[in-house]
Parts: C-alpha cells; structure tokens; sequence
C-alpha cells in the first residue's frame, strides 16, 4: 500500500548475514498495514476465545416480544428474528467463524503440503501421478464439490450435531482446497531442491526425511506461510458461503454465515439482523487478507 | 499449434474422465441414502428404495455405474429426474440464462479489472493507485453474497434504483447488477494481478528500449507493455470461468435468477441429484477448455512462447 518510509536497511556492513525473516521483519514493521490487521488479528482472537469479554448478554436468550427491533442504546446491534441480542450473536459467532477457518487451513496445508513435498522430492512418475489428481480436483468447481459432498453427508433436511457438521464442513474445505498448495509447495520445494546446500546435505549422508524437515521445508515456507494466512480468510467466507446455502452449519451452532442465512428474507424490514454480522465477516476475512499481502510484499523482492 | 492444440484436447481426456467419475463418485457413493428425503417425514418402505434403486442402477458396481453414465452422456441421454421430468430440457431452459449471466461477469471482470489493474500499475503510489489498491482489498474480503445482499439492499430496496430481483427471461439490463456481483471477486484479483505485472514489466529493457527510440507513450504501453503484462491476468481469468459459473448458485439464488444455479439449488433442496451429476459435468467441461483456450492465446499475446 503505501511505501516503505524508509529504504530497507542495508545489511549491515559486518557481523551475522540476515535472514530473510530479520529482513521481512524490519520491512513489516514500519508498515501501518501490518499493525492495522494484527490489532484486528488479536482483537477477533480475543472475540473467539473469551466472547463473555465484550458482551454480558447471552447470545441464546431470545424475547420474541423484541423480534426484529432495530439497533437501539439497549443493545447496539438490534434484535433478530428470535428477539435475541444481535451484537451478542455477533460476537459469539466470531470463534465457529474463525475455528473452522484455522482449522480448514491446517488441514488443507498438512494435505497439500505432504502431497506437494512428496510430488517434489520423488519427482518422476509419482510427480506426474500426483499432480494429475490434483488437476482432477481442481477441475471439480469448488461451490459445486462442497454441494455435492455436504448434500449427500449431511442433507438439508438432516439435523447433525455441532461437532459433527464442523468437522465435516472442516473435512470439505480441505478436501476441496488442498491441490493449489499442493502446487505451491511443489514448486518451492523444486526451486530449493537443486540449491547446494541440499546437495552437500546428501553428500554428508542426510536422509530424506532430514533433508526434507530441516532444510526443504524451512526453505520453502514462506509462501506457503502467505498462501495459508489469505486461505484462513478465503475458508471463513467459504464457511459463511455454505451456511447461507443450508448445507454448512446449522442452527445450535452461532456462526456468522448462520445469522445471514436466517435473515435473508427480512431484507426489507429489517436489515440490521444481516449487516451487523455480514460486517463483521468482512472485516474478519479482510484481517487475513491483509496480513498475508502485507508479509507477502515484505517477502518479495520484486516488489521492494 | 494445430498439433499441440489436439495434443492439450487428448489430454484433456484423463482429467475429464477422472473429474466425472470423482462426481459421480461423491454423488451416489458417500454414506447418506440419496432416496432418504423422498418420502416426507417417516422413512421410505423397503420396496420403494430398492426399486428406485434399480431403476437409477444403483445396485450395480460403480464401474458399471460410471460407464451408463459416460455411455448416456456421448449419446446425449441425459436420463430424468426422480420426477421423471427430463434432465436435458431443464438444462435446456437454464443453461443460456448462466452463459449469459457468466458471460457478462466475465466481460465486467476483464474489461474493469484490466482497466483498473494498468492505471494503478502506471502510477504506483499515487492517489488513484491507492483508491483501487484499497477498494479491491475491500471487494477481496467481501464474500460474494455479502456484496449481493448489500447492493440488493442498496440499490434495490433503500435508492429503488433497480430491481431487487431479476424478472423472467432475465433481461440484459437487469442482469447488470448480478453479474457485477459474480464478478467482484475475480474482478478485485484480476486488477492486482494486471498491476504487478505492468509494475513488473515496466521496469524491463524492452519497455526502456521502446521509449528510448522514441514511440509515443500510448504505444509503448498499449502494445509493448500491456501485451506482455497480460498474461497473468488472462490465465486468471481463464482458469476461473468454471468457478464463477457454479459460484452463479449464489448470485442467482440472491436475485432469484432462474439458471442452472437455482436448478441447482432446488435439485439441492429436494436431495435430487440427478441433475448435479450433468450439470458439475458440463462446469467442469468449460473449466477444462477455457484452460486450454488460454493456452492457445498465450502464443498470440507472446510470440516468444512456442509450441511444439
């Protein structure tokens, strides 16, 4: 966004080389950019894991007298459909939002990880294999994969339990999104492969798993690092996604997506019940995004 | 490049088959019985499943399955629905609305994000640098049917500027608005894309070399510049079309347009998936050759890239 205010230091003319995370790190930390989305990173952190911080109200208890009462100083956000606190809803909603986001991420970076350092390192025709299946995937457009899996495990009409539908919507994501890291990983983990230090590590008599943990592995982890920060948001919307369409999170759970969903068809009357979480969604996915493009830019050296 | 064209299309094959079997795994395989919703609230009797099981071959391998299903599709017998109502003609009446709809999206995305993407390019740092850099930061972080709902409510409920739902027939002019709304997302990662490839580029002796022999500065950037810089944006755009297509469920859900994505939606509802077998087929045929179109058009953009 804007320009670094000062030239990036030079290295310093004597003593330890820098590392490219000393470098990134001084870069980063004169971006307002950065500061900006690590604030709202811990602030949504905070939200998720102790919400009774922000709000006193419980986000179950509903007056249906209230239904639909728009924001007033009694509760900020209004009331929704149930006459229950909008703002409370909001708030709690923030760690199933963030929970299956992470967790989708972590998943999706084990997966495609594994199969893009093993694509990598054993090349030839596990490469070739690998990376087919990972077209086959990627040819599967990603709404449509999560509808035919989530309709046919858990259909509309069914009623899954809290941890089961998370998982499964956590399962989905990672399923669906694993072979673009796939791809990521494989290429950096090919760049880094023919690099000397991991011909002299071979040479000295280091084993696969060796070469790949302690020397691929921290070589090529900045982009999957960045690719997986902009995933955490994409998953929060994609999660908010498949709730809207009835076939992602259901009701017991509080989610963002759940409290868009339930007031689609009150967009006249009462649109408040729908903005205030669909704000916040935003602002949660525009966090991720932001974070990983600023390291990213810190990271490249293209674009210093 | 008549021969790699056939080349890409026979490999498209091996991807087409295992994309087709991978749905019609997912689709009639995973635990969850397909006919289970069909009878209301109490379970189907025994005799009802096992005949409809016969009836859409389920009791047979899946191999079995897969090959009726690829032997139904090249003669174009698309089989009914559980309602016996035919598969090819609701895709029929659906399937032009989506092109179109996908179509447009795709003319808003190239055209507004290539546009936005080579004016901040060319002034990095500068004011209208900054205003597109943060607005598509802004469309980036807004899910597809929050920016839906949000000009819904906008411009079709508070300013009445258009309508809150698209009419029968979906005429051009209210089509403007969805497909502006399936676009956004795309059209946000479409400008990015075109603008650090025109900071990329500008700064490559090609570009100094055509400066400093003289040429006007519209044609440096009109035809040196832009036409190197494209390539990024035009794979973008390219592997996305298939994406955007089934990402038209939520658009056309919002504004209630009747595509394949509301038959899709409905099918969904209804636990019929019948028709989602074709449909996901059909989506991810047009992945695959827009793929291959972009290719194709990498050679024509840049001559250094050859195939053999």
């Amino acid at each position: 966004m804007s320009e670094p205010t000062a030239a990036p230091a030079a290295p310093a003319s004597a003593g330890k080389p820098r590392s490219l995370w000393q470098d990134t790190w001084d870069i980063l930390k004169h971006r307002k950019i950065f500061w900006i989305s690590f604030a709202l990173l811990i602030m949504f952190l905070v939200m998720a894991a102790f919400p009774s911080l922000f709000t006193s109200k419980s986000p179950e208890y509903a007056t249906l007298a209230k239904s639909m009462e728009p924001p007033s100083s009694d509760a900020w956000f209004g009331y929704d459909l149930q006459g229950r606190d909008v703002f409370a809803r909001t708030i709690y909603g923030a760690r199933t939002s963030i929970i299956v986001g992470v967790l989708a991420t972590v998943g999706t970076v084990l997966l495609g990880g594994v199969v893009g350092v093993i694509a990598a390192y054993r090349g030839r025709w596990l490469d070739s294999l690998l990376s087919r299946i990972g077209e086959i995937f990627l040819g599967v457009p990603y709404v449509l994969g999560a509808i035919i899996i989530l309709g046919s495990v858990a259909p509309v009409q069914s009623n899954p339990g809290k941890t089961m539908i998370m998982t499964v919507v956590i399962v989905v994501l990672a399923v669906l999104g694993w072979p673009v890291l796939a791809r990521i990983a494989r290429s950096a983990v090919i760049q880094a492969k023919h690099q000397d230090y991991v011909q002299a590590a071979r040479a000295l008599g280091a084993g696969p798993f060796r070469i790949v943990f302690k020397h691929l592995l921290p070589n090529s982890l900045a982009p999957i690092l960045v690719y997986a920060t902009i995933t955490v948001g994409s998953y929060i919307g994609a999660e908010a996604t498949l709730s809207l369409l009835g076939i992602g999170l259901r009701t017991p759970v509080i989610s963002w997506g759940i409290a868009i969903a339930d007031h689609t068809r009150y967009i006249r009357t009462g649109a408040h019940a729908m903005l205030f979480p669909a704000a916040f969604l935003s602002l949660c996915v525009l966090t991720f995004v932001m974070l990983g493009e600023a390291v990213r830019d810190a990271l490249d050296p293209k674009l210093r | 490049m008549g021969r790699y064209a056939i080349r890409r299309l026979l490999q498209l094959i091996p991807v087409l088959l295992g994309t087709t079997f991978l749905i019609n795994y997912m689709v009639w395989q995973l635990p969850g019985d397909p006919f289970a919703a069909r009878c209301g609230q109490r379970p189907c009797p025994d005799a009802y499943i096992n005949a409809m099981r016969a009836e859409f071959g389920l009791d047979q391998p899946i191999i079995v399955q897969y090959w009726h299903f690829l032997k139904n599709l090249l003669t174009g017998d698309l089989g009914v629905n559980f309602n016996n109502v035919s598969v090819a003609s609701q895709l029929a009446e659906s399937w032009p609305i989506t092109v179109r709809l996908g179509l447009m999206a795709v003319a808003i995305e190239a055209v507004i994000g290539i546009v936005a993407g080579v004016l901040s390019g060319l002034k990095r740092g500068g004011f209208l640098d900054n205003v597109i850099t943060i607005s598509t930061l802004i469309l980036l972080s807004l899910p597809v049917f929050v920016t839906g709902f949000l000009l819904q409510w906008l411009l079709g409920v508070q300013l009445d500027l258009i309508k809150p739902t698209v009419s029968d027939g979906a005429p051009f002019v209210e089509l403007i608005v969805p497909a502006f709304v399936l676009a956004s997302l795309n059209l946000a990662f479409t400008a990015r894309l075109t603008r650090t490839s025109i900071i990329e580029n500008r700064r490559s002796d090609y570009v100094r070399t055509a400066i400093a022999k003289g040429l006007s500065n519209r044609r440096v950037v009109g035809v040196h510049l832009l036409r190197n810089s494209l390539i990024p944006a035009l794979t973008f755009i390219g592997t996305e079309v298939g994406s955007l297509m089934s990402g038209a469920i939520i658009t056309e859900g919002i504004y209630n347009i009747n595509g394949i994505g509301g038959l899709l939606w409905r099918a969904v509802n209804d636990h019929d998936f019948t028709i989602v077998v074709p449909i996901a087929s059909l989506l991810v045929l047009v992945y695959l050759l827009a793929n291959l179109l972009v290719d194709l058009l990498y050679g024509v953009l840049d001559p250094r890239i050859r195939y053999e």
